[in-house]
């Protein structure tokens, strides 16, 4: 029987009405009204003292007595056939037990340079790595393409001779599959609207008063977590497998792993108990995973298979480039009129280039044109990485923004305002991010500081959206003594999602975090999300809640004889049990646990439904950031930066602040710093290590000061929502808004390093001498 | 045997001496708390600390395991993560458990360690120095505002509970509780240990290996080496008559804070903060960085301008080389088969000369140079007595840019001369473009940096406006 509650729901204190119907075993959802105990505060880490002490296992450290360890042979070029590999020498040598192919049957097509050929496993990393040395490959090479524009020419190499498949991921946008033609390398155009056609958006541009035009390009930016992509698969009987793997999505895992293998899903166990960061690149099994079981099985060992930094920069994913033509236009009170997006990037041999998310979904205006296409080369596939698509689309739409606001001789903040008129949630975010930043002592004009150094400050906008899956099942076990366990066989990429389920059920259950033990990371538990799209909060704590929520009514159900009143007449706070009415009478937690018949019980929590739509499905972000140039030698400095941004109901402030920071400063690294870079002539990276691919360290870091904007929707038990992704969006175009404000120039492409910094400052020089 | 202590227990291996200590830690013996993320240096995962008495003392410094040759261990003391660990956890890593500053945890134990250098250091225990002891420490999650914060509110712990005067930290902070009581035993049973010094067997030469175990760790395993950063007579830096001498295993730390050297360059701070990281500058040699031979080798670059020379030897004779002529060209080395560096003299320059050091990198800390210069000008009245200025990223070798000292020599410093100077600089210098920045970049870059050594040092004859 459903029941109906009345929440306050709205922004930050800007609360109204809302009645909601929930199922009648739920518990009433948290909203405006609830000022909780741990929920939406700073509860540290649960896992703080182990990560700290190097105890935290991860899946790169895991040692099993007699363990093989295991490394790929790579193609050394970027475009081959290969019909030959003689593997005799190598399989003699001390150590070795076992030499796979990827492919049983040859020839084996070559793609990339640095896709998989072969794999060995020996006793040591070390007579594994010689092994491979022995290894003789007969290549027939071909010519290859690793220049997007150079594939896009009509008498390029082909990457593919047959139709792409698109795979997409948990970590990929829902829904972004599209049907579109191949024709030589190029996957497209997407065109969106369906109906749309250039002549329309251009009519409409024309008639605009004020119209900007430019073309933006990002760069190739690699995933570099900290871990690498691996696994250690162990064998345990003949139809059984244990696999540790560093992954964002054990379930996934599990499943590829029963499918490769032919095995029921309850013969395959997947652990990941600590995991070294993702960021989009980890959801499936990976062929190093299969590879791995598969040398297992013909070694009769557990083997190792972890990879390392050049495999990570070269094989497993990274956020694709982009070329993109904006064009927009605005009336002359400075309303929006259309927007023209021709995009196209290369995710190397895989799809997901597209950039036009930012374009369709923060602003309000009516006419819109897209055409994306994805371009095949040569190079490692891309995969689905924190915001796909966004912050390459931010960083374009947010200056060109930018730039007609100037035009227009409007402020780029307040412009941001106009054009988000029936946005509350942004409205209310521009004007914190204003007050916040000292928005309106900013200099008007560009360029203006005297002196080599010169300081600026930008504004973007980002956008997300709000994914959270269904039915994953969360348990709480309560012992008679009193403790309690939650489990779920969601991982922890470090994001915190183990905090977060510590947070919930202390809360719901009136005991301090300390309290609850968890259980996460292993496919025998319970069903969790895959860690994509920013799901992992939003999808998973209502469960947990739910869980959590089960169990204390049990436990009411134990107190209320014992009490000698009725269980709906109970609440639980402070390790107690007492009648809301009269919390004198009172009976500890462990009093009551005392009396649970048997050893335990355990209560499920199941994620349903939302309990309705949210009235705005995006989830937003500011940044405004102060970036200090160098014009004498091109280095920009971001110094500081302020964020507003917003998951619903915060469940731990720790590490939703954590969340926005590391976004931050991932965007900071896309901005100023992080690029792929191959070799035109060999088809080869040139950087891939971390000497040349530089990625943002303590000292490139701004001060950040970030404010969570609560939103309460009533659409769950705990209202959250994830904030993983929307933190990165809009830095890299901020940064770029920021150089334009303290130098008058504009820099239309990623990483904005100090050559091309000091390049564009010439070129203005020159322009203006 | 090859012994040594790790963290409590005592090691004797006769694994081969180029294997690194990351892999002995983590391979055998199963210590699975240091971590990898790159085997170059670069992302400080594996930073382990080294003990060694020096002066009847114990130093440790920290350094990245990854790069560190078992062969430069013996009789020293060798701390992980594990050996930091007491049953409370420490104020460090209680401020780094309550500031959040640990996302997937994989960096952490790596900064708790660069971190516990700090302490066991740093002379003054303030928050710029603090972030600089984890300029090596990449992070990929946190975005470094809670690591930020858990420093401040692990200096303000400290500052309230221990009294860390600038020496006997060890004991203090094994007194206090943040370090393992068998700390104040070690120094004992290092003097104790007994460990061949190993022949001076011919092989190739290994110093800090901060180069050498990142361009060929693989081939190190199969050949003899020869550790030389061992013997303490090889790393003394001292007077004699108007130079310094530095010995062919002086690490640029060890240089940076020896007087003398000080002398020469009173900036040394400010410029080590722009070369690698502390960690690699504990282990990176003067003479490695030389014979590496770089094109922008940052410390080759700070001895071309101070005019030094090197002492080369094979067996007992030896020979003096001006550092400027022992570059013949990209990577090629007067210097031959069995010859190595003995020392490195470096002329003490009379008072009031002045010295400008510039480096630009798309990351201003550990990132190799896209353009280095230094700048030595000994002055009469304006008129320039001695110019020396060197340049790197701008040539196959490290270079002297022979012909702007040249025309430098006797000049009254004013624009003019100064925009001469970059004129000249640019037409002596042949630049290629790579990932570091293009060739018409670090021209541009070059000149700029000419024109900021004058203005830097000589402000009131070169303002900012003559650039506009
Ligand atoms: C992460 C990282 C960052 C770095 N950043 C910088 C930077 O910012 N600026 C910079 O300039 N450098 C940088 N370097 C390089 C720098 O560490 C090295 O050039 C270092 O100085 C080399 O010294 P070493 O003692 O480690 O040499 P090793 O690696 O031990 O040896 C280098 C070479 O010199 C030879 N050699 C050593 N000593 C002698 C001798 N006495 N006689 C003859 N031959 C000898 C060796 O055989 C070998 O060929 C960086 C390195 C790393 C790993
Ligand atoms: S593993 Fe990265 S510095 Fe050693
Ligand atoms: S916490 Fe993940 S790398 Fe630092």
């Amino acid at each position: 029987m459903p029941r109906e509650v009345t929440l306050k729901v709205g922004v930050g204190k800007n609360l109204k009405e809302r009645i909601v119907e929930i199922p009648d075993n739920a518990p009433r959802p948290w909203d405006g009204s609830d000022d909780l105990k741990y929920v939406g505060k700073r509860v540290p880490r649960v896992d703080g003292r182990d990560k700290t002490s190097g105890r935290a296992k991860f899946t790169f450290d895991i040692q099993l007595p007699g363990m093989l360890h295991a490394k790929f042979l790579r193609s050394k070029y970027p475009a081959a056939v290969i019909r030959k590999i003689d593997t005799s020498k190598a399989i003699k040598y001390p150590g070795v037990k076992a030499i796979l192919s990827v492919q049983d049957k040859l020839p084996l097509i070559v793609r990339f340079a640095g896709q998989e050929i072969l794999a060995v496993a020996a006793e040591t990393a070390h007579q594994a790595a010689e092994a491979l040395k022995l290894i003789e490959v007969t290549y027939d090479v071909r010519k290859f393409v690793v220049d997007k524009d150079l594939a896009k020419e009509k008498n390029a190499p082909t990457v593919f001779n047959t139709q792409v498949e698109e795979k997409l991921t948990e970590g990929d946008l829902p829904g972004e599959h599209s049907e579109v033609t191949q024709k030589g390398n190029v996957r497209g155009p997407n065109i969106s609207p369906k109906d749309a056609t250039p002549e329309k958006i251009d009519a409409a541009l024309a008639s605009s008063f004020a119209v900007v035009e430019a073309t933006y390009r990002t760069q190739v930016q690699t995933h570099s977590a900290m871990e690498t992509h691996g696994v250690v698969v162990d064998w345990t009987a003949e139809d059984k497998l244990k696999c540790w793997a560093s992954t964002q999505a054990v379930f996934a895992v599990r499943d590829e792993l029963a499918g490769s293998f032919k095995l029921p899903k309850s013969n395959v166990r997947i652990i990941t108990k600590h995991m070294g960061g993702g960021f989009g690149a980890k959801f499936g099994v990976g062929i190093y995973g299969v590879m791995a079981a598969k040398l297992a099985r013909e070694a009769k060992a557990p083997v190792r298979l972890m990879l390392d930094r050049k495999e990570e920069h070269l094989c497993v994913g990274n956020r694709p480039d982009s070329v993109q033509s904006l064009k927009i236009g605005a009336d002359n009170d400075g309303k929006l009129t259309g927007i023209k997006l021709i995009s196209y990037g290369t995710a190397g041999t895989g799809t997901g280039a597209g950039t036009s998310g930012p374009a369709k979904n923060i602003y309000e205006y009516d006419h819109f044109y897209s055409e994306e296409s994805d371009v095949f080369t040569n190079a490692g596939p891309g995969a689905a990485f924190r915001a796909p698509g966004h912050p390459q689309g931010a960083f374009a739409l947010e200056q060109a923004i930018d730039e007609l606001a100037y035009k227009l001789k409007i402020d780029p903040l307040e412009f941001r305002k106009i054009n988000t008129p029936n946005n509350e949630i942004r409205q209310a975010q521009l004007k914190i991010a204003a007050e916040k930043s000292g928005w309106a002592r900013r200099n008007p004009n560009p360029g203006a500081d005297k002196g080599p150094i010169k300081r600026g400050i930008g504004i973007a906008n980002s956008v997300w959206y709000y994914f959270y899956g269904r039915n994953f099942q969360v348990s709480t076990q309560v012992n008679n003594d009193g403790t309690v366990k939650v489990t779920n066989g969601v991982q922890d990429l470090g994001t915190g999602i183990t905090t977060v389920i510590v947070t919930i059920a202390a809360e719901e259950l009136g005991l301090k975090p300390s309290d609850i033990q968890v259980s996460i990371g292993d496919s025998e538990y319970g069903y969790g999300p895959a860690s994509g799209g920013s799901v992992t909060t939003g999808g998973l704590s209502p469960a947990v809640r739910d869980s959590a929520y089960a169990a204390k009514m049990k436990m009411f159900e134990i107190a209320a004889p014992m009490l000698e009143t009725t269980a709906d007449k109970l609440a639980a706070a402070d390790g107690k049990i007492f009648i809301k009415e009269n919390p004198d009478k009172s009976l500890s937690w462990k009093q009551v646990a005392k009396k649970i018949p048997g050893d335990n019980f355990i209560a499920i929590g199941e994620r349903k439904e939302d309990y309705h739509k949210l009235d705005i499905g995006t989830i937003h972000g500011v940044q405004i950031i102060e970036v200090a140039v160098d014009t004498e030698t091109g280095v920009v400095k971001a110094e500081r930066v302020y964020a507003v941004h917003d998951c619903g109901r915060p469940m731990d402030l720790l590490t939703t602040e954590s969340q926005i920071n590391g976004g931050i400063i991932q965007g900071i690294s896309y901005a100023l710093f992080e690029d792929r870079i191959l070799d035109r002539n060999t088809g080869i990276m040139v950087n891939s290590n971390m000497e040349q691919y530089k990625i943002a360290g303590a000292l490139d870091t701004p001060e950040i000061e970030s404010v969570v904007l609560n939103v309460h929707y009533g659409q769950s038990s705990t209202g959250a929502i994830g904030i993983g992704e929307p933190a990165t969006v809009a830095t890299a175009g901020a940064v770029g808004n920021a150089i334009f404000h303290a130098t008058g120039v504009r820099v239309r492409e990623l990483p904005m390093t100090p050559d091309k910094v000091l390049i564009a400052l010439e070129a203005m020089k020159g322009a203006s001498s | 045997m090859l012994t040594f202590y790790l963290n409590q227990n005592k090691i004797a291996t006769s694994l081969h001496h180029g294997t690194v200590l990351l892999d002995f830690v983590r391979r055998e013996s199963r210590l699975p708390g240091t971590k990898e993320g790159c085997r170059e240096g670069d992302c400080g995962a594996c930073t382990v600390l080294l003990g060694e008495i020096a002066d009847e003392e114990i130093k440790y410094r920290a350094v990245n395991s990854c790069l560190l040759p078992i062969g430069s261990l013996a009789g020293k003391h060798v701390v992980t993560i594990e050996g930091l660990n007491l049953r409370e956890n420490t104020l460090l890593q209680n401020a780094f458990v309550d500031e959040h500053a640990s996302q997937c945890g994989f960096c952490t134990p790596g900064f708790i360690l660069s971190l516990t250098d700090f302490l066991l250091n740093n002379p003054t225990l303030n928050f710029e120095e603090a972030i600089l002891a984890v300029a090596g420490n990449i992070c990929r999650c946190t975005g470094y505002e809670s690591i930020k914060r858990a420093i401040k509110l692990l200096l303000t712990e400290v500052e309230s509970r221990i009294e860390l005067s600038l020496d006997k930290r060890v004991p203090e902070l094994v007194r206090t509780g943040q370090l393992p009581e068998y700390f104040n035993t070690i120094p004992q049973k290092l003097a104790r240990l007994e460990f061949d010094v190993e022949p001076e067997n011919p092989g190739k030469i290994v110093a800090g290996g901060t180069d050498l175990f990142v361009q060929q760790a693989d081939k190190l395993l199969k050949q003899p080496l020869q550790f030389i950063d061992d013997g303490q007579q090889s790393r003394e830096i001292y007077r004699e008559n108007d130079q310094c001498i530095v010995g062919a295993s002086a690490t640029m730390e060890e240089v940076r804070k020896t007087p003398v050297f000080r002398e020469i360059l009173p900036e040394i701070d400010t410029y080590s903060k722009l070369i690698a990281s502390k960690p690699i500058r504990e282990r990176a040699t003067l003479a490695g960085n030389i014979v590496n031979a770089s094109p922008i080798a940052d410390f080759v670059i700070l001895l071309l301008a101070l005019e030094a020379k090197l002492i080369l030897q094979i067996g007992s004779a030896s020979r003096t080389v001006d550092l400027h002529n022992f570059y013949l060209g990209y990577k090629k080395l007067d210097l031959q088969e069995d010859e190595h560096i003995h020392n490195i003299s470096i002329p003490i320059p009379n008072p009031g000369f002045k010295f400008n050091f510039e480096k630009v990198s798309r990351r201003t800390h550990l990132d190799i140079a896209s353009v280095n210069t230094a700048a030595f000008f000994a002055v009469e009245e304006n008129k320039i007595t001695d110019a020396r200025i060197s340049a790197g990223g701008v040539a196959p070798i490290p270079l002297l840019l022979k012909n702007t000292n040249a025309f430098l020599q006797d000049k009254i410093i004013d624009p003019a001369i100064v925009e001469s100077a970059m004129k000249i600089a640019a037409e002596e210098i042949s630049p290629i473009s790579d990932v570091r920045g293009s060739a018409e970049y670090k021209r541009r870059l070059l000149q700029q940096f000419i024109f900021a050594h004058f203005h830097t040092q000589f402000p009131e004859l070169i303002g900012a406006e003559v650039l506009a």
